[in-house]
């Protein structure tokens, strides 16, 4: 994302610089999905340890002993795809099979930090991006890689490491080449490379293995990237080798660590939120107990199994104080909302994040909705677990986790050490979506941990402490209000959420030392700020309302609230408008002129309307009603189309197919950008017909897949993808299908049932 | 007092106490780790292993209902009918996390086991396990396979189902 400031040399690598990555914050900063930022300045000053036998190729690649090729990925693989990805990169740029190469974890280290995660919660229009913001941008990238913040979230993975991937395969061919040019005396045009081996013309030749050595002691040269475009496998995809052991059960996720000697803990946290442990006690018939860590508001049973564990934390009695803990119950926090919404602009904190042209001025029809959404939890199919070992002077942790950097930092906080003596081991994460990047559960794990010391401890959430120790999706209610001219067109729009800062309290628990509250959380708003539809006179605000209860990242972040608001009420303005739903909003993407987003997001609705004319909604069978809904989203720089058809009878609201059209610039890997953007409807889904955390007077209703349902085979719907590789920057792909499902089905049943369901999860009255 | 029971092919003698549940005497005692824990309860179907033939949430069972039966966990899967489903598995590319796969490849090959010549929607109407990463159009695909390559029908990819 730094801007190179000598056009010219866009393409090239500085000497030894293994750049930037590609397509991130500013359309203006960058140019295209192949082109290739240039980092002028700097020389990457770090390599790849390498031990006897292997060649290290700076930070991204090294050639192993056993022959295989070993790109190293800073971010978790969680199901979407990243290790497959870098395989694929390398594969392309190096000119062998994926089964070549080797992804591994990237070492902690400063080299691999993500900035993009961080610069895109900041409240910048990437469209609009004058002096002031690139110089904002650029500053904070510094201070972002200086503090070396390692993490995978934000849809940023591919963003963050496709570049450099890139060019460091193509640089390492160069320099393979180089090797074999010297090695057999001719010049390097002349060779011909043939699956991992270089050939001279007179027929001698080299492996790539037998010339890393060479190759890797000679200087990096200024080389060109090719742009992205579809090669062997970039843009087709490849079978991704991670799945094999998944399939066969051999895959070890973090729940699955044996380190010898361990034990297990089973732990039980204080029913209501804020409460502690007052006192507790086990009878004397439990067998296999080594101890109990009371540890503040959650009490420990460690044991010699998990089962034995879990029985005596069965068997205790607990004393929980819970003078100390949140009394308030959901319909307390939603009157939170609605009173910070009633005072409206006169409510602190305010934080007006997009405002454009006078809103004050508007006259014309009135059209103002409310609506709502509820907290969510994650509910990842790997339950909460981390374990970790803990002597004088050293600290191991194994968990799935979304930050290798922050759990070193906070597990050397919960052991008593410095970072650099806690080794971080990361295997297959069973769901991430967010939950894992808030690493409570690997602090308490280490706090138990550090009453055993020298022996590990598995520590284990159950589904209930899972769902109730979460931090979750933040409950929001939003007032949107607009004016409409005698042709319906919007002459103001007034958007105000009020919801509590994801941002500030992750902060607050991450690094306490840190200050949040200071800037506006962006995240608030995504998905309504720099509306890509043409709304000259607007606000886009935010009223930051904290009651208390613990919230966090979860899939899609604030789109997941934003977008059903701003979509429904879209279709409720052309409602009013007396238009169809697609024909209203390419009118409102036509008012925006030439506003990049505006035309990404044309093109996309064009490829709805085909699709609608091309493959009609199916009539309803019996008393059923029928009805097809309408939501075009961006999220994470990536724009998405969905269609969804619904069948409602009675009461029941039953989703028979979806259909999704997205741009994100360039599919590097297309089979896993189907099977991303699925998931994440399908996430999305879960959430819109059944998802609600509650709140009884502190206390967290919900507990198990019976009280918190989620999608199963029965009632998932087919879901049909349709990729636009528009040639712009590349976007993210593993959130952006969740945003627009909620809005699409509301849409649909508005369009079966003419009633218009404002609040989540839908619940219809018999239709 | 230990269980007796055929574990995966070979008899087993479990220490473990009787009442423990059959998902933590395998992860625990037989260190059979690819025996997922979900949900506890019986409603998400990663602890799904095969007992006497049957698909069987092993969180609900305890280690004493198996004594004197045959359980086969992911471990010990084998035959025609496990090979068409973990390659089915496969060929559809159906697992993202991964975590609930060998549940769902358990509970699909009892599921095909008891009647292979049964229809895509029969097989699937008696998976009732949860994947949260939603890979339902993969999985659906890949019992098609499944079935097909059983029943001697060549599978093939159907437009905009790739993996």
């Amino acid at each position: 994302m730094i801007a190179d400031r000598k056009p010219s040399r866009a393409g090239k690598i500085a000497r030894r610089t293994f750049l930037v990555a590609a397509g991130i914050v500013g359309g203006g900063l960058l140019v295209g999905a192949g082109a290739i930022a240039v980092r002028l300045r700097s020389v990457d000053s770090y390599k790849l340890p390498a031990s006897e036998g292997e060649a290290s190729f700076g930070a991204w690649l090294k050639f192993a002993k056993d022959g295989m090729v070993e790109v190293v990925v800073p971010h978790q693989e969680m199901g979407q795809g990243i290790y497959a990805l870098a395989t694929l990169l390398a594969a392309e740029g190096l000119r062998l099979a994926p089964e070549a190469i080797r992804a591994a974890p990237a070492p902690i280290h400063a080299r691999y930090a993500n900035p993009v995660m961080l610069l895109d919660g900041l409240p910048i229009d990437g469209a609009h991006v004058g002096q002031l913001q690139r110089a904002t941008l650029w500053t904070f990238e510094k201070i972002l890689r200086a503090l070396g913040l390692q993490g995978t979230g934000g849809s940023t993975s591919t963003r963050n490491i496709a570049g450099p991937i890139r060019a460091a395969a193509a640089s390492a061919l160069d320099l393979l080449t180089r090797a074999a040019a010297e090695r057999f005396n001719t010049q390097a045009d002349k060779l011909k490379i043939v699956g991992g081996t270089i050939v001279a013309p007179d027929g001698r030749s080299a492996t790539y293995g037998e010339l890393a050595t060479e190759a890797a002691k000679l200087v990096p040269r200024d080389i060109t990237v090719p742009p992205l475009a579809v090669g062997e496998y970039v843009g087709k995809g490849a079978p991704r080798f991670d799945v094999p052991p998944k399939v066969h059960g051999v895959a070890r996720f973090g729940i699955d660590t044996r380190e010898q000697g361990q034990l297990y803990a089973a732990i039980r946290h204080s029913p209501r939120i804020g409460g502690a442990l007052a006192r507790a006690s086990l009878p004397a018939n439990v067998t296999g107990v080594h101890g109990l860590v009371d540890g503040g508001n959650y009490l420990a049973v460690v044991a010699d199994s998990f089962a034995l564990a879990a029985a005596a934390l069965e068997k205790a009695d607990i004393v929980w104080d819970e003078a100390k803990g949140l009394k308030l119950s959901t319909k307390d926090v939603f009157a939170s909302y609605r009173a910070a919404l009633d005072k409206g602009a006169d409510y602190r904190p305010r934080w007006v994040i997009d405002a454009a042209g006078d809103i004050g001025n508007a006259s014309g029809r009135r059209v103002k909705a409310t609506y709502e959404a509820p907290f969510l939890a994650h509910a990842t199919m790997e339950p909460m677990n981390a374990t970790a070992l803990v002597t004088e002077t050293r600290a191991k942790v194994w968990a799935g986790h979304q930050s290798a950097s922050l759990v070193q930092l906070l597990a050397a906080g919960a052991a008593g050490l410095s970072s650099d003596a806690v080794e971080v081991f990361t295997p297959y994460l069973g769901g991430g979506f967010g939950r894992r990047a808030d690493l409570g559960y690997i602090v308490k794990a280490v706090e138990i941990a550090r009453k055993f010391r020298g022996t590990p401890v598995q520590t284990i959430w159950s589904r209930a402490e899972d769902i109730r120790d979460d931090v979750y999706r933040p409950g929001a209610m939003a007032d949107v209000e607009a004016t409409l001219d005698a042709n319906g067109q919007p002459t103001s729009f007034v958007y105000r959420i009020a919801v509590p800062s994801v941002t500030d309290q992750f902060v607050a628990r991450a690094l306490p030392s840190a200050k949040g509250g200071l800037l506006a959380d962006r995240s608030t708003v995504d998905g309504a700020l720099f509306p890509f539809y043409g709304l000259p006179n607007r606000s886009i605000e935010n009223l930051t309302v904290d009651t208390g209860v613990p919230v966090g990242f979860w899939r899609s972040v604030g789109y997941s609230l934003n977008c059903f608001f701003v979509e429904s009420f879209i279709d409720e303005l052309a409602a009013a408008a007396g238009a169809k739903p697609l024909d209203y909003r390419a009118g409102l993407l036509a008012a925006a002129g030439e506003y990049e987003p505006a035309k990404r997001a044309a093109v996309v609705l064009e490829h709805m309307g085909r699709h609608d004319l091309a493959d009609p909604l199916a009539p309803a069978t019996g008393a059923a009603k029928v009805g097809r809904g309408f939501a075009l989203t961006e999220c994470f720089h990536s724009f998405v189309g969905q269609i969804a058809d619904v069948e409602i009878s009675g009461g029941d609201i039953r989703v028979r197919r979806v259909h999704a059209v997205i741009d994100c610039g360039f599919a590097i890997d297309p089979p896993n950008v189907v099977a991303q953007v699925r998931s994440a409807i399908n996430f999305g889904l879960s959430a819109a017909l059944f998802g609600k955390i509650e709140f009884d007077q502190g206390r967290v209703v919900q507990s198990n897949f019976d009280s918190y349902p989620v999608l199963t085979l029965d009632n998932a719907p087919d879901i049909t993808v349709e990729i636009i590789n528009s040639g712009a920057e590349i976007g993210g792909i593993g959130e952006i299908g969740t945003p627009g499902i909620a809005p699409a089905i509301a849409n649909a049943i508005f369009a079966a049932t003419s009633k218009r369901l404002r609040s989540l999860p839908f619940a219809l009255e018999n239709a | 007092m230990s269980v007796e029971f055929t574990l995966n092919g070979h008899p087993a003698s479990m220490a473990t106490p009787p009442e423990t549940p059959l998902l933590w005497a395998l992860r625990d005692e037989k260190n059979l780790v690819g025996v997922k824990f979900g949900c506890g309860a019986g409603l998400c179907g990663a602890c799904t292993v095969i007992v006497d033939g049957q698909q069987t949430r092993s969180c609900l069972t305890r280690l004493a209902d198996v004594a004197g039966k045959t359980v086969q966990t992911i471990e010990g899967l084998s035959g025609d009918v496990a090979k068409a489903v973990t390659d089915a598995w496969i060929k559809a590319q159906a697992p993202q996390c991964g975590y609930c796969q060998p549940g769902f490849v358990m509970a699909a090959t009892a599921v095909i086991s008891a009647d292979p010549k049964q229809s895509r929607d029969q097989a699937l109407s008696q998976l009732t396990n949860i994947c949260r990463c939603g890979s339902y159009d993969a999985i659906r695909l890949a019992v098609g396979y499944a079935l097909d390559s059983l029943n001697g029908r060549i599978a093939t990819q159907s437009k905009g189902s790739a993996r």
